[in-house]
Order: C-alpha cells, then sequence, then structure tokens
C-alpha cells in the first residue's frame, strides 16, 4: 500500500461510491430482465458490476486497484442497503480477485482492451463459480446453467472490459486524470 | 441503548459469522426463527425510527420472494418423489418449494441480520474501530472515508447535469447507440468533477500532516470491552439453540450438496 | 531579532505537461508576525506556489522544482513527510474538498492525530480551536454554509497552531456578505494569536486594511513586485489591473475616470466631484413574456406571483438558500411547479413542447461543465442545431458566428473540459443563444470567474440584451445588478420579498437582514452625503 499515493486511494475510493450507486440502480434493472428471461436476467448484464476494479485498475494502474476498488464498492453497496446484505461484501471481493488475476496475469505491465476485457471474462469466472455454491444453481438444469455462465462471460467481457475502456478514454480527454497513470499515457501519446 | 454502544469490529464479525452459518442451512424453519430473534433483538437493543426500519425491510421481503419464485420455476425437477404441493393454482414438488422457501428466508435472515448493523452503527465509529482493532491501513480507510462524504455531493451533481442534459435537448435518445452515448455523456461530467473533487481532498488531507503512518492517536479511541463479548455470545448462542430446535423437531437440514 | 520563518531562493517550478515553467526565478523571504498578500492573474502559478511552501511539492509533483525554499531555516525537502504540518498550515479555496470527516468536531481532531497529539491535550484544543472562529455549537459539516466551511477549514490548521498561515483564494468561493465575515474573522484571530499570514487571492476587495506587504506575481510566473501594499497600489494600480487583478471598486474607477494618482484605495476616499448619477433605467416596454402565477414548489417556494416582460433585465438576489434556483428553475421550465402555472407567451408551459421550449428559453447552469454533451468545442455548439434539422450550410453559419461573438473562435477543435474558467462559462452561454432563444437565465454567471471573464460575458451578454433578448440571471454581486439590471427580484426563504427597480431597493434599510449589501456606487454617493453632514454627528 505504500506506493499508492494519497489521491490515488482517494480517487478511488470516490469511484468506489460512484459505481456502488450505479450497482445498486442496476438492481431493478436486472429484476426486470430476470422476469423476462430467468435467472439468466442478471448475467446479461452482470458485467455491469465488475465495471469499477476494470475503470480504476485501467486509469491506477497500481496492483490492488482492482480488488480494493470492487471491494470498497461493495462495502458501500452493504452501507446503503443492499438486498443481499454482508454476503455482498464476499462477492465484491471475488469479482474484484477475479479482475485483478487479470492484471497480475500481465505483471500489471499491459493495459490494452485485451487485458481489460480479460479482467472482466476473469471476474465472471470468479464470480460465477461463487454463484454456483451460494445462489443455489445447481437446482437449475445444466444447459441453463451453461448459458448463464457463457452470458456472464460475455457480459463481463463487453460491458466491463469495452465499455469500461471506453468511458476512462473519454475521461482522459478531459485532462482530470492527467496525474494518473492513464492521463500520463494519454499526454505521452498527444505529444508523440 | 446497548447495541449501539457494542464494539463496531466485535458486531460487524458477529454478523458476517451467523451469516456465514446460516448460508449452510437448507432448511425454511432455522431461518424463520432466528429472523424473528435478529428482529426481537433490533428493536429491543436499539434506538432508531422504526418506520425507517420497515421502509428498508419491505424491499428485502420482495427480493425474497422474487429468490423463492424463480427457484421454484427454474428448478431441476428431476428429484420429484416426495409428492406434490399446490401453490397458486400450480402444482410444484414439495421438495422444490422446501428449498425454494429455504434461499428465500435465508436472504431474508441474511437481511435482517445487515439491518441490525446499519440501524445501530455509526459508520465513522465503525471505519475507526477497523483501523484500531484489526489493523486496517489507516490510508484506506481515511481514503475511503472521504470518498464516502461525497455520496450527497454526488446527488446533488446528478441532478444538476440531468437537468442541465435537459436544457440541452438530450434526454429522449431515439436509437440503442444514442442511449449508450447518453450514458457516458452523464458519466463525464459526474465523474470528472468527483475525480477532481477527489484529488483537492487528499492535497487537503496531506496538508494537515497525514501521511497514512499506522502510528496516531485517536481521538475517539475505539476499545474491545469485557461487555463487548456478550453481543457474539448471545447471537452464536441463539443460533446454536435455533438449529437445536429444528433438529429436535426433524426440520433440519444442512448443506450436503443438494445444490 | 526576527528570524525567516520562509525563505525562498530561485525557485523554478516546471510541470510535465507545460513546456514554460509555472514559477520562474523567485526570491522572497517572510520574518515572523508579518503579512503578505501575493497577487497573480489567474493561472500565474499561485497556488503552485503553496504546494512549494508547504513541502507537498516535490514530493508530489509531476514535474521539476529548482531553487530552494526554507522553512524555519530548514530545507523543505528535508523535513519527514507530515511533519510540515506543524510549520505551515494551508486553507484552501474550495469549500466542498478539504475534509474527510463527518463532524466538524472529528475533522478538527484530525490534524492533531495526524500530528500524534496526546487524546488529552488533543480534546482541550479542538475546543479551543472551535471558539476562536466561533463554530463551536456546530456539528455536521454537510449542514454548513460555504462561509462556515471555510471557518471549520481554519480551525483546522489554527488547531495544529502552525507558525505560517497560508490561505490560498479562501474567499473566492463564497458569496460578498460571508466574504467579508471571513476577513473580518481573520482580523480578529491576528490580533489574538501570533501567526504569520501569507494570502494569495486575484481580488483585492477587503484585504487592504489586513495586509501591508503584497508580492505580484506576473503570468509568466516571475516575480514582478515586492513591497509595501498600499503605496504601490495608488501609484501603479493601472498596470495591476492590466495583469488581470481585481481592485478595489475606488481604485477601479479612479482608473475608468482618468483621475490621476495617488488613486484612492478606499469608498470612503473618493472624490465627491465625479459622483456618477443613478443609471439610465428602460421601463419594460415590451409585452409580457413570462408570467408565474400562485406558484409553490415543495417547501421551497412559496406564493410566487411575477411577470417578465420582454427586453427587461432582471437581477434574482437573495441568500443562499433562500430558494433563486428553484424559482429560476421552475420559471425556465425545466421542474415543473408543485401548484401554480408558469405561462410563456400567454400559454402554459405544460403544453408547450420540449424542443419549441428550449428554442425559447435558455438556461446557463452554475457549473458549465455540467452542460456539456460533446468532446469538442464546435460540436457543443453545433449540437442542437444539428439535431433540429437544420441544412448543413445554414448551421455552419450560426454555429461559426456564435463562436465568434462569444470569442471562441480559434477554439474549435479543444475538449470543452480543457477550456480555462472563462472560455468554459462563455461556451455554456454560446449552446444556449445558438437557437436565438429570446429569454435567457444564468445561474451566477459571474461565480469564480477572475474580472477579465467577468467583463467579457457581461459585454457579451449586454450586446445580447440591446438585440432584445430578456436577460435573468441570478447574482451575489451588486455591482453587476446597479449597472445593468432593469428589475431585482429579492428571495427570502422561498418567498419574492421585493419586486422593483434597483434603486427602490437600495432605499430600503433592511438589504442586511437579506443578506444584502449596497452597490459600491451607493456606497460612495452615501459616503459623499454623510461628508456634507454637519460635524454635531458623532461618528
Amino acid at each position: 500500500m505504500n506506493n499508492w499515493k494519497l489521491k490515488e486511494i482517494v480517487v478511488m475510493s470516490v469511484l468506489s461510491v460512484v459505481f456502488a450507486v450505479v450497482y445498486l440502480a442496476f438492481l431493478p434493472v436486472g429484476k426486470i430482465l430476470v422476469g423476462f428471461f430467468g435467472p439468466i436476467g442478471y448475467d446479461l448484464i452482470f458485467g455491469i458490476w465488475f465495471i469499477v476494479s476494470i475503470i480504476t485498475a485501467y486509469i491506477i494502474r497500481k496492483p490492488g486497484a482492482a480488488f480494493l476498488s470492487e471491494t470498497i464498492a461493495a462495502a458501500v453497496e452493504v452501507l446503503l442497503g443492499n438486498a443481499v446484505g454482508p454476503m455482498l461484501l464476499v462477492s465484491g471481493m471475488i469479482q474484484g480477485l477475479g479482475a485483478e488475476s487479470a492484471f497480475a496475469m500481465t505483471r500489471y505491465k499491459r493495459y490494452d482492451l485485451f487485458t481489460l476485457m480479460l479482467a472482466g471474462v476473469m471476474a465472471a469466472v470468479f464470480s460465477f463459480v461463487w454463484g454456483y455454491f451460494l445462489s443455489g444453481f445447481a437446482a437449475l438444469s445444466t444447459g441453463y446453467v451453461l448459458a448463464m455462465f457463457i452470458a456472464r462471460i460475455i457480459s463481463g467481457a463487453i460491458i466491463s472490459g469495452v465499455a469500461g475502456k471506453v468511458l476512462s478514454d473519454a475521461l482522459a480527454k478531459t485532462g482530470v486524470l492527467s496525474s494518473f497513470a492513464l492521463g500520463k499515457e494519454y499526454r505521452r501519446k498527444r505529444a508523440a | 441503548m446497548f447495541l449501539h454502544n457494542v464494539n463496531p469490529t466485535v458486531k460487524a464479525l458477529t454478523i458476517i459469522g451467523t451469516v456465514f452459518l446460516l448460508a449452510f442451512v437448507f432448511d425454511p424453519v432455522t431461518p424463520v426463527l432466528y429472523i424473528v430473534w435478529t428482529v426481537i433483538v433490533t428493536f429491543l437493543f436499539g434506538t432508531f425510527k422504526k418506520r425507517y426500519y420497515l421502509y428498508y425491510f419491505i424491499p428485502f421481503t420482495l427480493f425474497a420472494f422474487g429468490m423463492f419464485w424463480t427457484t421454484i420455476v427454474f428448478s431441476d425437477t428431476a428429484s420429484g418423489t416426495t409428492g406434490t404441493v399446490s401453490f397458486l393454482g400450480m402444482e410444484f414438488p414439495t421438495e422444490d418449494i422446501w428449498t425454494a422457501a429455504a434461499l428465500g428466508l435465508r436472504v431474508l435472515a441474511f437481511a435482517s441480520l445487515s439491518l441490525l448493523f446499519l440501524f445501530t452503527t455509526n459508520m465513522v465509529h465503525f471505519i475507526l474501530s477497523l483501523i484500531q482493532q484489526l489493523k486496517l491501513p489507516p490510508k484506506i480507510a481515511y481514503g475511503v472515508m472521504a470518498g464516502y462524504r461525497f455520496l450527497p455531493m454526488l446527488k446533488t451533481e446528478f441532478q444538476q447535469i440531468r437537468a442541465a442534459h435537459r436544457i440541452r435537448g438530450v434526454n429522449r435518445p431515439d436509437s440503442w447507440k444514442e442511449k449508450l452515448l447518453q450514458y457516458q455523456r452523464f458519466a463525464i461530467p459526474l465523474l470528472a468533477g468527483a475525480i477532481r473533487k477527489a484529488e483537492r481532498t487528499a492535497i487537503a488531507m496531506e496538508s494537515k500532516g497525514f501521511t497514512g503512518a499506522k502510528e496516531r492517536t485517536f481521538y475517539r479511541p475505539m476499545k474491545v470491552r469485557r461487555k463487548d463479548w456478550l453481543f457474539p455470545v448471545m447471537m452464536f448462542g441463539m443460533l446454536g439453540v435455533t438449529i437445536a430446535f429444528s433438529l429436535y423437531f426433524g426440520y433440519f437440514s444442512w448443506y450436503d450438496g443438494q445444490l | 531579532m526576527s528570524q525567516d520563518v520562509i525563505r525562498v531562493e530561485n525557485l523554478t517550478l516546471h510541470y510535465e505537461e507545460r513546456k514554460k515553467p509555472v514559477l520562474s526565478r523567485l526570491n522572497f523571504s517572510m520574518e515572523e508576525g508579518e503579512n503578505m498578500l501575493i497577487l497573480g492573474p489567474s493561472g500565474s502559478g499561485k497556488s503552485s506556489l503553496t504546494h512549494c511552501l508547504n513541502g507537498l511539492y516535490p514530493r508530489e509533483l509531476d514535474g521539476s522544482m529548482d531553487g530552494e525554499v526554507y522553512v524555519q531555516g530548514r530545507r523543505t525537502v528535508s523535513y519527514p513527510a507530515g511533519e510540515m504540518a506543524q510549520h505551515v498550515g494551508v486553507v484552501f479555496q474550495d469549500p466542498e474538498t478539504q475534509f474527510c470527516m463527518i463532524t466538524v468536531e472529528d475533522e478538527v481532531a484530525f490534524g492533531l492525530e495526524n500530528l500524534n497529539t496526546p487524546y488529552e491535550s488533543m480534546v482541550e484544543k479542538v475546543e479551543k480551536a472551535l471558539s476562536w472562529v466561533g463554530m463551536e455549537d456546530y456539528k455536521n459539516i454537510s449542514d454548513l454554509s460555504g462561509g462556515q466551511k471555510q471557518k471549520v477549514a481554519l480551525a483546522c490548521i489554527l488547531a495544529m497552531e502552525p507558525e505560517v498561515l497560508i490561505l490560498d483564494e479562501p474567499t473566492a468561493n463564497l458569496d460578498p456578505v460571508a466574504r467579508k465575515e471571513f476577513i473580518q474573522l481573520l482580523k480578529k484571530l491576528k490580533e489574538e494569536l501570533s501567526f504569520t499570514l501569507l494570502v494569495i487571492e486575484h481580488k483585492l476587495e477587503g484585504w487592504l486594511d489586513l495586509l501591508e506587504r503584497v508580492l505580484i506575481i506576473s503570468e509568466e510566473g516571475e516575480l514582478a513586485y515586492d513591497g509595501p501594499l498600499h503605496d504601490h497600489l495608488k501609484t501603479y494600480a493601472r498596470e495591476i489591473h492590466e495583469m488581470g487583478i481585481q481592485l478595489p471598486y475606488a481604485t477601479r474607477t479612479a482608473l475608468e475616470r482618468g483621475w490621476t494618482p495617488p488613486y484612492p484605495l478606499h469608498i470612503e476616499k473618493m472624490p465627491s466631484a465625479d459622483l456618477p448619477a443613478n443609471p439610465h433605467r428602460e421601463e419594460p416596454a415590451g409585452e409580457v413574456l413570462l408570467k408565474a402565477e400562485d406558484v409553490h414548489w415543495k417547501s421551497i417556494l412559496r406564493n410566487i406571483n411575477v411577470t417578465f416582460h420582454e427586453g427587461e433585465w432582471v437581477a434574482i438576489v437573495g441568500e443562499n438558500g433562500s430558494g433563486k434556483s428553484s424559482l429560476s428553475r421552475i420559471l425556465a421550465g425545466i421542474q415543473p411547479p408543485g401548484k401554480g402555472t408558469v405561462s410563456l407567451h400567454g400559454r402554459s408551459l405544460k403544453k408547450w413542447k420540449e424542443n419549441d421550449l428550449r428554442q425559447e428559453i435558455g438556461y446557463v447552469f452554475q457549473n458549465p461543465e455540467h452542460q456539456f454533451i460533446t468532446d469538442a468545442v464546435y460540436d457543443e455548439v453545433a449540437f442542437s442545431l444539428q439535431h433540429a434539422g437544420m441544412k448543413e450550410a445554414e448551421w455552419t453559419r450560426i454555429v461559426e458566428e456564435t463562436l465568434k461573438f462569444c470569442r471562441l473562435d480559434g477554439l474549435e477543435d479543444q475538449h470543452p473540459f480543457l477550456l480555462s474558467q472563462g472560455q468554459k462559462r462563455r461556451l455554456s452561454v454560446a449552446t444556449m443563444i445558438v437557437e436565438d432563444q429570446g429569454m435567457l437565465f444564468l445561474d451566477e454567471p459571474t461565480f469564480g470567474q477572475d474580472e477579465k471573464s467577468t467583463s467579457d460575458l457581461m459585454s457579451l451578454l449586454k450586446e445580447k440584451h440591446e438585440n432584445g433578448t430578456t436577460i435573468v440571471m441570478i447574482t451575489h454581486d451588486m455591482e453587476l445588478v446597479d449597472k445593468y439590471a432593469t428589475k431585482v427580484l429579492v428571495m427570502n426563504e422561498g418567498e419574492i420579498t421585493f419586486d422593483g427597480q434597483p434603486e427602490r431597493l437600495w432605499s430600503r434599510s433592511d438589504l442586511a437582514d437579506h443578506h444584502l449589501e449596497l452597490p459600491p456606487r451607493e456606497q460612495w454617493k452615501r459616503s459623499v452625503l454623510k461628508r456634507k453632514e454637519p460635524a454635531y454627528v458623532s461618528s
């Protein structure tokens, strides 16, 4: 934690707070989708719930960014009164670990689209395995569970990976990230 | 009141511990009993506006029912050997109903436990206690606290951006692409403002001599006192009693890979 | 013998992203107990200097810092992180971003905890610091006004008992009354406590009585002047003004009128001879444009009945939280009223189609960034025209004209967020006049703007007004009200308590109750009248 600057930590926590609210706002959306498609409804948009880990890691680029931001977001969700309660904290940590694992695989060197999508996929895989035990997916038919799994992976890659990158890049253009890793990279690219 | 004075870390660990144990219980009776117990404890030993408790509790109930319903409808019907139950004019295997009720009520038990915590804990005290009892690094703890303070500010910002966009005539997206773009348009000013403010806050904190060092004195010392242990003893003890009760009457079922 | 508390030698500061230095070969020192003002136009690196003095730079700097900064005779780089807070304390500009705790008490204690102050003395110090600034009876920071937050920020620093107190544009985000109060408080503290005071500002009004010495930094970050404040100002006001520093009203007027130096610094010193007549205000000759009848909204607005005529320039004034913004939003049709009706051209706003309404009424929000939706200046202005289905040849012409009118030509490809404060403001105005809206609402358009951008903006609005646009503007600046408005509305606790010509408002005796002050021109007039009064009136 010592190589983190305080401003990086505060920015990370603010991002987590913002997205905790976004996460809560998307729960009813998920519920509507579940109404239409059954439990797989959540999986279609599940990627939204990993997005802060990818955005934060992409902006700050330090070990722990993905894990911590997702954990803080989950904690804030719990504090705001999420319907799942304290268990959500564990889910958040597991999703964060999933995303973190992708960045760790590149030794925190690569932050291209592929890595970000991979982070989304890993978060999806980790969270699915956890959800399998926690929420009783096993009660569902195998084919259905497989479909859920695939939906969640795609959602993780697209919504959190691709959309997370697009959003962060748009943010870099505003200049507010100039003292963070992504902003610096953006400046170097423009200068070149 | 008693619950407000329990050390927040002890309280949180107790809640997490009971939630963890309840996650392995697969019958509906144990959670029902434990919900009743938790709610009674909350109301008896906590002071808060009771009305708000209901506001929070109702959505949980809906969520729990949703869980119950989807589990019934989408569950694997292979095992149906124990007969059927008629529910809302449809026939379902008893076993499925039983499992579905267990899952739904478990959610509700989690909810009542987390509400106990939320309604009787000061968040700043909780974070201070995490630093002092669980050695959470102050850099993270105070960073998070600073971020958490932004919540009300973000709410006003959000409303302002919405109104400002309305004036620009962007609030009625007519295509998918336009809709996605709109999310981004919304997010950028909100996040940009928040990041700038976060950076300034960090500078202000450092200017007040904050380094994130572990050695610091506390204006609000958080201690674990002997009487704090009463809470975990009570909560875990009652969980034991409930399980014993269910076992005695033959309802109890433990996780053994049925899901 | 007094020792230098601060000594700066050859300080040059470069940011990674900029070629030119922010600060360039700066040399100065401060003795114990001295009071100094640092003046400079926006962008002259004044705030960067703060970071150099309190040791944040070079530690947190993306760039390079050359030269030496000594605090209490010791180089800032040789202090361990955190220790500097015992010597140099800073109150920053933005009241919203100086806190990390929920309650006032905890926030003051936060600094003391950082310094490892033992628990017993901490309690006492917190109490003492809060009583100095008169904030001991407040609990949650989020319930405080901007002025109160700045007082708490000051208490946080005072509690740590630093030898040097730096105030970095501490009143830039406050309304004039809160600003006065804050400066008054400092004066009092300066008498009670001993500290070296360094104030950074781009606005001189109010500080003259407190600070004796001034350091002027040019736009290039170089030292332009270091010496006594009053004498310099009396002679070189024009040079200072041209750097983009806002002078006190008396001095500014002297320059405008071409008086000869020494220039007056206070309104009381302004000559009686050159007193201007009341500004000419046209009676509303136009037709009724917008009318609110018996409007109520939540518990924020009550019994609103008001009429706007074509060609008026209406100023809405009143304390923060009195409902000014809510009122303007309801009038502009952004927020439907809870009860009552607002009608435009005799037709209720409810019956207007959103798109048609937007072509009639524009609204400029307080924070320009909130209104930006594209990532280039040109697209920003073109947006609504493109969506209105206009021919390309036509909208490109209008966009170019509007950009030119708002002096934004040449910035077409810039990202709106990267513009200067003044440019951002003008861009937000541009987006709201591009469809030639007949009515324009502005929420504190000059808030946080320096003098140059304020005057640019006002002349732009004036031209719009002369071409027939009806303007409604929320403001705290009574000078602007006096200069431009044909009508004033005073809001107080959700009600309109005054509706009429500015002159009638100035003659009322209860202005202070509404957190309002007289415009400087009127103060001048009164001071002249007072001078003529017989001598038996005791002062």
